[in-house]
C-alpha cells in the first residue's frame, strides 16, 4: 500500500472562546477523490485553512506524504504540493490568462528573468489539457464566471499538485464545465493525485467520490466508502443527510398549499441585450411560488436584475397588478412592491458592518421616517419584530450582520424586503451555502408567505428545491424561457431535459 | 446608553476617547507654560482663526464617510474669495446678494465635482485632484495671481470681528454648521445612507437607495460650505485672494481621520471630528503661545509638524494597541472575530478612496 | 496596439501641440531653451515614475514633493559643508531610502492606507524642512552646478540619464518577477497571497524605490542651479500624480506603463510653454493641469464602462 498523501490526526483549532475544532482525523490517499461534507460550520473551511496552512492548528499532528510537518504556511504548503481551489477565482483581472499561471506557477527570485514565451506555451497546454476554449493573451477581466474557474484549475493542474483541494468548484458553472471539470478530477486520480472535494451537491459525491469524511460540530463524524469492491453504492443519500445533521430529516420540504388569486405580475417579450435575455413571457399569481430553474448562465439572475431595475429592459412590457410599468432603477422597484434577495449575500444581501436592525430597515426608510427623521425606537421594533418572527439567531438585534452565519443573514437580507411588504418577491438562490437546518426554516417561510398572497419567483439551482417547492417551475434556457413545467408533476428529468434540449 | 452611541463600534468609542484624553492634555500643558492662553480674548482667536478650517472638516466628514474624499476644497475656497471680490468689486453688486451668489458658485463647484463622481462613476480622489488643480487655476486665472480684492463693505468687515452674546460671530456660524452636521450625520437616512455606501456601495443599491444621489450630496455640502468659509475668511484679513485655503485641504482630511473617521467609509462620528478639530486647533494656538517656541517665531511650522505627527500617532496607535493586547490578552476572541470582517472590508474597498 | 492604446493617443495629442506650435509658435524649437526646458523636467520624470510604479501597485504616494525637498535641501546642506556630490548624492538618497521605508512600513506593515499615510508624512517633512530651514536658500559650492561639466555637457547627461531610467525602468516592470509582482499586487491583492507572492514585501519595495527616487531626483534639480530653493518640491507630487494619471496608468493600480508616465509627463510639461508662446497668459496653467487631469480621467471612466458592456 503506498503511502498516505496526507494525514491529519486529531486537529484542534479555537479562535478564543470558539472551538471550531474538536479533534478532526482526516487522510487522503493517492489516487482518490475525498469528499468532505458537513453543514456551515461544521469546521470544513478551517479544516481546509489547516491544510493550506493559512491556520496553524492548536494541536494535533499533520503529515503530508508521511512527514510529519509543523509551521506550515500558505508559500510551504504549495511547495509540498497542495493546491486549492476556491470558490470564488482569485486572479488577477488586470494581467493575461498566461500571466496569471505564470505568476501561480512560476517560482522566480524577485530579481529572475520572466521568460513570455515559456509563459504562453505553458498556458497553452494546460487550457488545452482541461479542453478550455480560452486564449492565453486575453485579460481576465474579459472572462466569465465559469472561464474564471477554469483557469484556476489550469494553474492547479500545473503546478502538478500532488493534493488538490476544490472548494464547491461547480456553483457557478454550466453543466459543460461541470463536465470538464468532473474530467479533470477524474484524471487526476489516474495520475495519482489526491482530491479533496467539497460540495453540498450530494449527486456529485455520488458520481464523483471514493470516500467521503462527515464534519460535525467541527468534529470528524465518521469516513466511509462511496462504494464497495463490487462498485455498488454503500451510502444512500438520506443516511449523508442524516450523518450530516446528526438527525432524521422526515421531510424536507413543506407541502404546497393551492389557494392561486389574481395575476400579480405579467411579463411580455421582455428583452434586455446587457443581460441576454430575450422575449420573457411570463405570469405569476397571488399565492403561487414560481420556481425558475436553468443552467447557471441561462439568464434567470439577469431576468430578476430587469425586474427589480438594476438592469432595465430594451424592450417588452411589465404589468404589476394590471397596470403597465417601466423599473428604472431599484429605488423605483421597491416602491412598486418588488423585492429582490440577491444570490450573493454577502455583497448584496446585507451589508455585513452594519448591525441587524439597520439592515432590515434599509429599504423601508421612506416609510419608517417619512421626513427623512431617524427614529431609533420604531427601527429597533421593526428590527426586533423580523428577529423573532423568522428566527434569526444572533445576541441582539444589534450584533452586526458580519457575525452571523450564512444562514441567518440570508434570513437578515430576506427580513429586509418582508418589511417593504411587497406584492412580488424575487429569490435568488436562497440557500445556497445555507445549513440544512436553516435551509427548511427558510423553505417554511416561503411556503408561509406565499399563503399570505405573496407572488414569488424563486430562482434556484438545486432541483430537490425546484420541485420541492414549486407550484410551477419555467425553465429556462440560453436567455429564453423555454418551457414551463406544472410543480406537482414535474420529475427531475423533465426540467433538466428542458434546460439542456438543443434549441 | 443613547440610541445612536448604541451603533457606534467600541474602537471608535476608545479614539474618541483618547482623542478627548488629548486635548485635555493640551490644554492643560499650555494653560501651564504658553502665554496668556486661558484668556477669553485668546478663546476667541482659536474660535476665530479656526472657524474656517473647522467648516471644511466638517464638510469632509460625510464625504468621508462615504468612502470618498474632496481634496478641492481648499481650492475652492480661494476660487469663491476671488469669486466673492470680482462680484462685489468687478461687477459692483451690493455685499448681502453678492454673497449669496459666491455660496451659489461654491454650490456649482460642488456640483461639478459631484458630476464627475457620481455620473460619470469616476474615481474622487483623482476628480478632486484635478479640481484642487482647476480651481486654484481659476482663481490664479482670474487674478493674473497678483490681484488682491480690498476695502469691502463695513458690514461685512465686521463680521469678521464683531461678538455676539459674548462669541464671536464665527463661533455662532461654526457651531450652527456642526449642530446641522450632526443632525445630517447620526439623526437622518441621509447620514445612515452615507455609512451604508461607504461600507458597501453595491449592497446599497441593492437595498433600493439611488446610491448616486445620495453620494452626490456631501460633495455639494462641501461646495457650499467652502463658499462659506471664504466668506468668513475675506471678512477675517479684510481681502480676498487666490491663495485662501491654501493647504487647508489637508488638515481637513488630517482632522477627520484624527476624529475616528474611517478612511475607507462606513464609521465614524461629527463629535469625533468635532474633537479633532478641537485637538489640532488648540494645539496650533497653544504651541505659538510658548515662550521658547513664540521667541524663536516657528509657532506655524511647530504646530503644523505637530500636527502631521499626531495623525501618524493616531493612525498606527490602534494597530499597537491590538498588537500589544495580543501578546498580553490570552482570550483573543474578540480581536479574531474583529478580524475577518475588517479585512474583507479593507480588500473589496479599493485602497484609493474611489 | 490594444495594449498600448492609452500612450499612443496621448503621444497623438502631443504630436498634434507640437506641430500647432511648429506652425504658430516656432520659436518654441530654439535649441537651447528647448534644451533648458527639458532639463528641468528631469527630476519630475524620475519621481513621476517612482509614483507610477506606486501606483501601478494600487498605493499612492503624496509625499514625494515633501521628500524631494527635504532630501534637496539636504544634499545642498552636505554639499554646501564641501563633501562633494558623491556623499551628497549618498545623504540624499540615503534620507530618501528612510522615508521611504518609514512610509513603506506604515502602510505595508501596519496596513494603513496609502493616501492618509503619505498625506501625514507629506505635512511632517515639509515642516520639518520648514523648522530648520526658514525659507532659507541654500548656496552650492562651485563645481556642484552641472556635476562640473559645462552647462550643455550637463544637460545633455541630465536628459540621457532621464531616457535610461524610463527605459530600464519599463524593461524591469516587464521583463523581472518583481515588476509583475507589482502589476499582480495591484491588481488584485488577495490573489497574489494565494499565488505565494508577498504582497506586504512587495509594496514595502515600492515605497522603497520610491524614497530612492525621490532623492535622486534632488539631486538632479541640484545640479542645476546655483542655490537650492527649501521650496522646490512644493507641488511636485500632484504634478507626478498627474502625468501617471494623463498617461494611463489606472487609479486602481494593476494597469499602466512607464511609457505612459513618460508620455504623460511631456505633454503636461509642454502645456505651460505652449500657452506663454501661444499668448496665453501663464497664470492659466493650474486649470489647464487640472483639465487635463479630468479629462484623461473622464477619457478612462468612458473606456471603462464600455468595456464593462
Amino acid at each position: 500500500m503506498p503511502p498516505l498523501l496526507l494525514r491529519l490526526s486529531d486537529i484542534k483549532k479555537s479562535f478564543g472562546a470558539v472551538k471550531a475544532l474538536k479533534g478532526v482525523s482526516f487522510e487522503l490517499r493517492p489516487g482518490e477523490v475525498h469528499a468532505l461534507l458537513g453543514e456551515n460550520g461544521a469546521g470544513k473551511s478551517t479544516l481546509i485553512k489547516v491544510i493550506t496552512g493559512a491556520h496553524i492548528p492548536d494541536s494535533g499532528t499533520l503529515e503530508i506524504s508521511g512527514g510529519i510537518v509543523s509551521h506550515l504556511t500558505p508559500t510551504r504548503s504549495q511547495e509540498l504540493g497542495i493546491s486549492c481551489i476556491y470558490q470564488q477565482p482569485a486572479l488577477f483581472s488586470d494581467l493575461s490568462v498566461s500571466e496569471n499561471i505564470g505568476l501561480r506557477l512560476e517560482k522566480n527570485g524577485p530579481f529572475g528573468k520572466v521568460n513570455w514565451k515559456q509563459r504562453h506555451k505553458t498556458a497553452v497546454a494546460l487550457l488545452q489539457r482541461i479542453g478550455a476554449n480560452i486564449r492565453p493573451e486575453t485579460h481576465v477581466s474579459e472572462l466569465s464566471m465559469p472561464e474564471q474557474q477554469l483557469v484556476e484549475i489550469a494553474c492547479a493542474l500545473g503546478s502538478g499538485a500532488k493534493i488538490v483541494i476544490m472548494d464547491e468548484p461547480t456553483a457557478s458553472l454550466t453543466r459543460s464545465e461541470q463536465e470538464l471539470l468532473f474530467g479533470v478530477v477524474r484524471d487526476l486520480r489516474t495520475s495519482g493525485a489526491g482530491v479533496i472535494y467539497i460540495s453540498h451537491r450530494l449527486e456529485e459525491i455520488f458520481a464523483l467520490a471514493d470516500r467521503v469524511t462527515v464534519l460535525r460540530d467541527g468534529e470528524s463524524v465518521c469516513t466511509r466508502s462511496v462504494r464497495s469492491a463490487a462498485g455498488k453504492n454503500e451510502l444512500s443519500e438520506d443516511e449523508l443527510i442524516r450523518l450530516m445533521v446528526g438527525r432524521d430529516v422526515a421531510s424536507i420540504y413543506p407541502p404546497r398549499e393551492s389557494a392561486r388569486g389574481e395575476v400579480i405580475l405579467e411579463l411580455q417579450n421582455i428583452s434586455c441585450a446587457a443581460g441576454r435575455i430575450r422575449d420573457i413571457n411570463l405570469s405569476v399569481r397571488a399565492g403561487e411560488v414560481l420556481g425558475l430553474a436553468g443552467l447557471v448562465g441561462a439568464g434567470r439572475t439577469e431576468l430578476a436584475r430587469v425586474l427589480f431595475g438594476i438592469t432595465p429592459a430594451d424592450s417588452g412590457s411589465i404589468h404589476l397588478d394590471g397596470r403597465e410599468l417601466v423599473v428604472r432603477n431599484p429605488r423605483q422597484a421597491v416602491c412598486l412592491g418588488i423585492a429582490y434577495v440577491p444570490e450573493d449575500r454577502r455583497r448584496h444581501g446585507v451589508i455585513l458592518p452594519m448591525p441587524i436592525t439597520e439592515n432590515i430597515s434599509m429599504a423601508v426608510h421612506s416609510k419608517l421616517f417619512p421626513a427623512q427623521w431617524l427614529n431609533f425606537q420604531r427601527e429597533r421594533d421593526l428590527g426586533k419584530r423580523f428577529v423573532h418572527a423568522l428566527g434569526i439567531k444572533a445576541s441582539s438585534p444589534d450584533a452586526l450582520g458580519g457575525s452571523l452565519s450564512g444562514g441567518n443573514q440570508q434570513k437578515v437580507s430576506l427580513a429586509r424586503w418582508l418589511a417593504t411588504e411587497p406584492r412580488l418577491l424575487i429569490l435568488d438562490e436562497p440557500t445556497q451555502g445555507v445549513d440544512v437546518g436553516a435551509k427548511s426554516e427558510i423553505h417554511r417561510i416561503i411556503r408561509d408567505l406565499a399563503a399570505k398572497g405573496l407572488a414569488v419567483i424563486m430562482i434556484s439551482s438545486d432541483l430537490p428545491e425546484i420541485l420541492g417547492m414549486s407550484d410551477r417551475i419555467a425553465v429556462m434556457r440560453e436567455g429564453r424561457i423555454a418551457e414551463i413545467l406544472d410543480g406537482a408533476s414535474a420529475s427531475a428529468q423533465s426540467v433538466m431535459s428542458a434546460a439542456l434540449r438543443s434549441a | 446608553m443613547s440610541p445612536q452611541t448604541r451603533f457606534i463600534p467600541k474602537q471608535l468609542l476608545r479614539q474618541e476617547f483618547l482623542l478627548l484624553m488629548v486635548v485635555l492634555l493640551e490644554v492643560g500643558f499650555f494653560l501651564c507654560t504658553a502665554k496668556n492662553f486661558g484668556t477669553s480674548d485668546n478663546i476667541s482667536n482659536i474660535i476665530r482663526h479656526s472657524a474656517e478650517i473647522g467648516l471644511l472638516t466638517l464638510a469632509m466628514m460625510p464625504v468621508i464617510l462615504t468612502g470618498g474624499i474632496d481634496l478641492s476644497v481648499g481650492s475652492l475656497m480661494g476660487f469663491c474669495a476671488v469669486m466673492f471680490g470680482v462680484i462685489t468689486h468687478d461687477w459692483h453688486v451690493a455685499t448681502p446678494p453678492a454673497a449669496a451668489l459666491t455660496l451659489l458658485a461654491g454650490l456649482l463647484a460642488g456640483a461639478f465635482n459631484a458630476l464627475l463622481i457620481t455620473a460619470l462613476r469616476l474615481p474622487p480622489l483623482i476628480v478632486t485632484l484635478g479640481t484642487y488643480s482647476l480651481f486654484r487655476g481659476l482663481a490664479e486665472a482670474i487674478t493674473q495671481g497678483t490681484k488682491t480684492y480690498r476695502s469691502f463693505d463695513s458690514d461685512f468687515i465686521n463680521l469678521g470681528e464683531i461678538h455676539w452674546v459674548g462669541m464671536p460671530i464665527q463661533a455662532w456660524i461654526f457651531a450652527s454648521a456642526a449642530l446641522f452636521f450632526y443632525l445630517l450625520v447620526h439623526r437622518t437616512t441621509f447620514g445612515r445612507s452615507f455609512r451604508a455606501i461607504g461600507f458597501s456601495p453595491e449592497g446599497t443599491r441593492y437595498a433600493g437607495i439611488s446610491v448616486q444621489k445620495r453620494t452626490a450630496l456631501p460633495y455639494l455640502l462641501t461646495g457650499i460650505t467652502a463658499a462659506l468659509a471664504s466668506l468668513l475668511f475675506t471678512a477675517r484679513l479684510h481681502q480676498a485672494r487666490a491663495d485662501a485655503g491654501m493647504g487647508y485641504e489637508l488638515y481637513a482630511v488630517t482632522a477627520v481621520v484624527l476624529g475616528g473617521t474611517s478612511i475607507f467609509g462606513g464609521t465614524g462620528t461629527v463629535h469625533g471630528t468635532l474633537a479633532g478639530i478641537t485637538a489640532i486647533a488648540v494645539l496650533s494656538n497653544g504651541i505659538g503661545r510658548v515662550p521658547a517656541v513664540f521667541k524663536a517665531g516657528v509657532g506655524g511650522e511647530l504646530a503644523a509638524l505637530l500636527t502631521g505627527a499626531l495623525l501618524l500617532i493616531a493612525l498606527t496607535a490602534p494597530g499597537i494597541g491590538n498588537h500589544l493586547a495580543k501578546m498580553f490578552a490570552k482570550d483573543s476572541t474578540n480581536l479574531e472575530k474583529l478580524k475577518p470582517s475588517v479585512s474583507q472590508h479593507a480588500q473589496k474597498t479599493p485602497i484609493l478612496p474611489s | 496596439m490594444k495594449t498600448y492604446f492609452r500612450e499612443l493617443s496621448v503621444l497623438v495629442t502631443l504630436a498634434i501641440l507640437l506641430v500647432i506650435l511648429a506652425i504658430f509658435a516656432p520659436h518654441f524649437y530654439e535649441w537651447q531653451p528647448l534644451l533648458s526646458r527639458l532639463t528641468a523636467q528631469v527630476p519630475a520624470l524620475i519621481l513621476a515614475l517612482g509614483v507610477g510604479i506606486v501606483m501601478i501597485s494600487r498605493q499612492i504616494d503624496i509625499s514625494v514633493g515633501s521628500q524631494f525637498g527635504l532630501c534637496a535641501v539636504l544634499a545642498g546642506t552636505v554639499a554646501a559643508n564641501g563633501y562633494g556630490l558623491p556623499t551628497a548624492l549618498a545623504a540624499a538618497v540615503s534620507a530618501g531610502t528612510l522615508m521611504g521605508a518609514l512610509n513603506g512600513w506604515l502602510i505595508a506593515g501596519m496596513k494603513l492606507p496609502s493616501i492618509v499615510v503619505t498625506l501625514a508624512t507629506m505635512v511632517t517633512w515639509a515642516e520639518v524642512l520648514r523648522l530648520f530651514q526658514q525659507g532659507k536658500f541654500v548656496n552650492l559650492p562651485a563645481g556642484i552646478q552641472w556635476f562640473g561639466l559645462s552647462q550643455l555637457g550637463g544637460q545633455i547627461f541630465l536628459i540621457s540619464f532621464g531616457c535610461v531610467t524610463v527605459v530600464v525602468g519599463a524593461h524591469f516592470l516587464k521583463t523581472r518577477s518583481l515588476g509583475r509582482y507589482i502589476y499582480a499586487v495591484g491588481s488584485d491583492a488577495e490573489a497574489a497571497r494565494l499565488s505565494g507572492i508577498h504582497s506586504g514585501w512587495v509594496t514595502f519595495s515600492v515605497f522603497i524605490l520610491m524614497g530612492v527616487l525621490a532623492g535622486l531626483a534632488a539631486v538632479l534639480n541640484l545640479v542645476q542651479s546655483p542655490q537650492v530653493d527649501p521650496k522646490c518640491g512644493v507641488g511636485l507630487e500632484l504634478r507626478a500624480i498627474a502625468a501617471g494619471v494623463v498617461g494611463g496608468i489606472a487609479v486602481n493600480g494593476g494597469r499602466g506603463t512607464l511609457w505612459g508616465v513618460f508620455v504623460g509627463l511631456l505633454l503636461l510639461s509642454t502645456i505651460n510653454p505652449a500657452l506663454t508662446f501661444l499668448h496665453v497668459e501663464a497664470y492659466w496653467e493650474k486649470a489647464i493641469q487640472g483639465l487635463v487631469i479630468l479629462l484623461a480621467v473622464v477619457a478612462d471612466g468612458f473606456r471603462v464602462r464600455h468595456h464593462s458592456r
